[in-house]
């Protein structure tokens, strides 16, 4: 048993668990973070959702891209800093032949930090998604808790309407 | 006696004639054109276009997809040594997720043929031995006959299984492949759910 199903749980982590369980997913792709511990150890821990790591970012755009090609109801959970490895297949496959997706994205760097390095690349995910034409939404210290669940809702919606990937940026460090 | 090396246009013509009804993920330009040349344009084929080491990630989520749809017996992928390389990682994940639809074709000519014949890191790699490190079936094929005894032994073995065949490096003239990939994805999703 993980730490997710032992009843603590923080309000933001919980909030998105909510709302990626209201998508109904068959397959949840992870690649962890820290701060992503209880959201992953709940679907690790969950019956009837194939759960599984993928050890690299573009490797998970890859294997997402299949099973919506097959139809099937996924969602990918990574770290802002992983952002750089799959800008290239995003560019190149979904976003180039129209496929739906949701990355929920957790956010590093910034205040609360503790690694020195990460802030190069997180701190500048917007940036970096913005320059390659990504459409994204954010959730933290300015989004209402009973926000949260329904963003997830819609931002998975958002990609369905709009034909193309979509990261939902996700601050589970307070900030 | 050593079984002279296919080219790859007949090893993707054998690919094409042998499985006309399974979904088939083509990598990168040449072999897609390639394809095109020997084959037509196929709706069971999905043309990865520009996404080096995409392919067989693809395939695996394809192949984990269909894995309840009972037309589909096999998802195939084929793959070139230097797209392989640089998605190497998904063996490992092959290994961990046994998708036991997929089948990967990699037709192996040691060299990034469509950029002017650089060589891979092919030579001193052993594709098969990879494959079965990570927890999966592979083996070496040659020739004409041993690809399609290959592929009519994969329809009934259960999967995945990881096949290396050597191929030249003639590079035949071809057209460019210039249609639409939402085309292409939308055709190909329209033949997967017909």
């Amino acid at each position: 048993m993980t730490a997710a199903s032992a009843g603590d749980t923080d309000p933001r982590s919980q909030a998105v668990i909510d709302g990626i369980e209201r998508l109904r997913p068959e397959f949840v792709l992870e690649l962890p973070s820290s701060t992503l511990r209880a959201i992953i150890g709940h679907f690790l821990d969950r019956p009837g959702v194939r759960t599984f790591p993928i050890p690299r970012e573009e490797e998970g755009i890859g294997i997402l891209s299949g099973l919506v090609l097959a139809g099937r109801r996924a969602v990918m959970i990574i770290q802002d800093n992983g952002i750089g490895n799959l800008i290239t297949a995003l560019a190149t496959f979904p976003q180039a032949y129209h496929l739906p997706m949701l990355i929920v994205t957790a956010r590093r760097g910034g205040l609360g930090e503790y690694n020195s390095m990460i802030h190069n690349v997180s701190e500048r995910t917007e940036r970096l998604l913005d320059a390659a034409n990504v459409r994204y939404f954010q959730l933290d210290h300015r989004s209402p808790i009973e926000e949260w669940a329904p963003t997830v809702v819609r931002a998975y919606e958002f990609a369905q309407i709009t034909h193309r990937p979509v990261f939902l940026l996700v601050n589970l460090m307070g900030g | 006696m050593r079984t002279a090396r296919l080219s790859r246009p007949d090893a993707l013509r054998i690919i094409a004639e042998l499985l006309p009804d399974q979904p088939i993920i083509l990598t990168l330009g040449g072999t897609i054109r390639e394809m095109f040349s020997v084959a037509g344009r196929r709706p069971n084929h999905l043309h990865v276009l520009d996404s080096m080491g995409l392919s067989v990630p693809i395939g695996v989520g394809l192949a984990l997809g269909l894995e309840e749809d009972e037309r589909y017996t096999r998802v195939t992928v084929i793959e070139g040594d230097g797209s392989l390389l640089m998605g190497f990682s998904v063996l490992s994940t092959i290994g961990l997720l046994q998708p036991r639809k997929l089948l990967i074709i990699v037709l192996d000519n040691g060299v990034y043929l469509a950029t002017g014949g650089q060589p891979t890191a092919a030579s001193t790699t052993d594709f098969v031995a990879a494959a079965r490190a990570c927890g999966f079936e592979a083996r070496d094929v040659e020739g004409a006959a041993g690809l399609r005894q290959a592929i009519e032994d994969m329809m009934t073995t259960r999967g995945p299984v990881l096949l290396r065949l050597r191929v030249g490096i003639e590079a035949p003239p071809t057209p460019y492949f210039l249609e639409d990939p939402v085309v292409l994805a939308e055709d190909f999703r329209r033949w997967l759910r017909r």
